[in-house]
């Protein structure tokens, strides 16, 4: 138990670290603007196709429920409604925790155990706000953009779904899918994402940064950083979703 | 750098201001003592060749020096500057005058040659211009005789290129001391020897001090002033070669033996 909760400790220490040294000069631009490119523009096909076939899969779900009761109309404003308030953000922080979150565990484990972070050291130069700030930062600020994608795209993978099997025009998907969208509905659900990125550069930057294991240390640092952050990730959703409702009523409607 | 002048040998002819000096270093890890009451000094334009079995405390020695690991007792001195309990602010302004060659040469993968040559300089030193930084890279490459390879990435090197990548990244910002570890593991003696001839003339032309953790025996014999030698955690012998040929201790005559 008592190791449980050290590790809670430093891991929560090692974030916070990494948001205080985010405002504190030196700013590491060029670090950083490579980060938004290796977490952000890579991450793009991932998160464009997937929300696509994602989209083409729930709206053929929905159809098949809907039809039956004839109001199949409803289609684009549920599938609207299912991934800007959720599915959106839970599955694009899943997804990045599975391809950024190795990258990053792994990359600077391998980066500790090849001796690189120490040269880094040695000139004079802070290895923590280089290697581990930059990607902190990025993934706070990329998760929201990416979400949009996914949400978008998943839009026009139930629109393309729609299309093939009711010939809605893309005008009519439109207006019913965003009529019961409010700005409440979608600008926290996408902000929270922030949150997810957190959590998903701290922890693996806590165990890509501080692996001593040699070798063997870079496979863990990339399994521990996808599975801790996966689940954090669904767990901390729970708390943010009802802390969403608290603070605007009206999507828990 | 200090002005104490020491005498380092009864056989070196080297006096000059101290440039590392280690007062009764100890070090452990968990219960395995790597360094025991380990003492000696370095002077600016010295060689110092750390030999030793492995795991007797000799990159360890190195680390202390560049203050990655700390001391359990015992002071460190670069310079005048003590380092032993120094907080990174302190210990960052004491490396700009250090260099650091890794076993594994340690470049940053994700960079070209060239761009981890400018790294340190781009940091270090803010009053050089691009053009200027440019150029001292351009130098320092064509010092290692790398200058065809600024614009390739490390993993395109070989491991005697990657080994003076490492060291021209090492002298970039003409270090007043710099710690090489173990030149030439992992080459063949022809590229070894080059690496040791690069040793050489930073020794003899930018007055550096050297200290150079080795099991090759030729090369501390070629490049080292003097030779320490280190066995389970204890500084058995110090002094030039043909001293320590007459060790009493065996070790330390089986070690330093070429054949």
């Amino acid at each position: 138990m008592r190791k449980f909760f050290t590790f809670v400790g430093e891991v929560s220490v090692f974030g916070l670290k990494g948001l205080f040294e985010a405002f504190r000069p030196p700013f590491e631009w060029e670090f950083f603007l490579n980060e938004i490119v290796e977490i952000g523009w890579r991450s793009l096909p991932l998160i464009l196709s997937a929300g696509l076939a994602l989209g083409i899969v729930l709206s053929m779900h929905t159809r098949g429920t809907l039809v039956q009761f004839g109001a199949e109309a409803l289609i684009p404003s549920l599938q609207s409604a299912s991934f800007f308030n959720e599915l959106g953000p839970l599955i694009t922080a899943l997804l990045v925790a599975g391809r950024v979150g190795a990258g990053i565990g792994a990359g600077l484990s391998n980066m500790r155990v090849t001796e690189q972070v120490d040269a880094i050291e040695s000139l004079s130069i802070d290895s923590f706000k280089l290697l581990v700030v930059t990607r902190i930062v990025a993934c706070i600020l990329i998760m929201p953009m990416l979400t949009l994608f996914m949400d978008f795209s998943s839009l026009a993978g139930g629109f393309l779904s729609e299309r093939l099997a009711s010939h809605i025009s893309a005008q009519l998907y439109l207006d019913r899918a965003f009529k019961s969208i409010e700005w409440a509905n979608f600008i926290p659900p996408t902000l929270k994402t922030s949150v997810f990125g957190l959590i998903i550069g701290t922890i693996s930057g806590f165990y890509g940064y501080t692996t001593d294991e040699g070798s063997e240390g870079v496979q863990h640092a990339a399994t521990n950083s996808v599975v801790l952050s996966s689940l954090l990730i669904i767990l901390v959703d729970v708390i943010l979703v009802k802390a969403i409702f608290f603070l605007f009523p009206r999507n828990a409607v | 750098m200090n002005s104490l002048v020491v005498p380092v040998s009864k056989e070196s002819n080297i006096l000059g201001p101290v440039a590392v000096e280690f007062r009764h270093v100890t070090k452990a890890f968990g219960n395995r003592k790597v360094l025991d009451d380990v003492s000696f000094q370095v002077c600016e334009g010295e060689a110092l060749c750390l030999m030793g079995r492995s795991g007797t405390g000799k990159s360890t020695s190195l680390k202390l020096m560049i203050g990655l690991t700390k001391p359990d007792s015992g002071s460190i001195c670069i310079g005048s500057e003590e380092i032993a309990n120094a907080n990174e602010d302190q210990l960052s302004h004491v490396r700009r005058h250090m260099g650091f060659l890794f076993q594994s040469a340690a470049l940053l993968d994700s960079f070209t040659l060239g761009l981890n040559l400018s790294l340190p300089l781009m940091r270090l030193d803010r009053t050089k211009t691009p053009e200027e930084i440019e150029q001292a890279v351009d130098e320092t490459l064509k010092r290692v005789g790398l200058d065809l390879d600024k614009n390739k990435m490390p993993n395109a090197l070989s491991g005697g290129m990657r080994k003076r990548a490492g060291l021209a990244r090492a002298l970039v910002l003409r270090p007043k001391l710099l710690l090489v570890d173990e030149p030439s593991s992992g080459l063949d003696r022809i590229t070894s020897s080059e690496i040791d001839d690069l040793l050489l003339m930073v020794k003899k032309e930018y007055r550096t001090a050297l200290v150079i953790v080795t099991h090759d025996v030729r090369g501390a014999r070629r490049v080292g002033d003097r030779i320490a030698v280190l066995d389970q955690g204890r500084l058995l012998g110090l002094g030039t070669a043909s001293e320590l040929d007459k060790s009493e201790h065996e070790v330390v005559r089986q070690l330093i033996s070429e054949y």
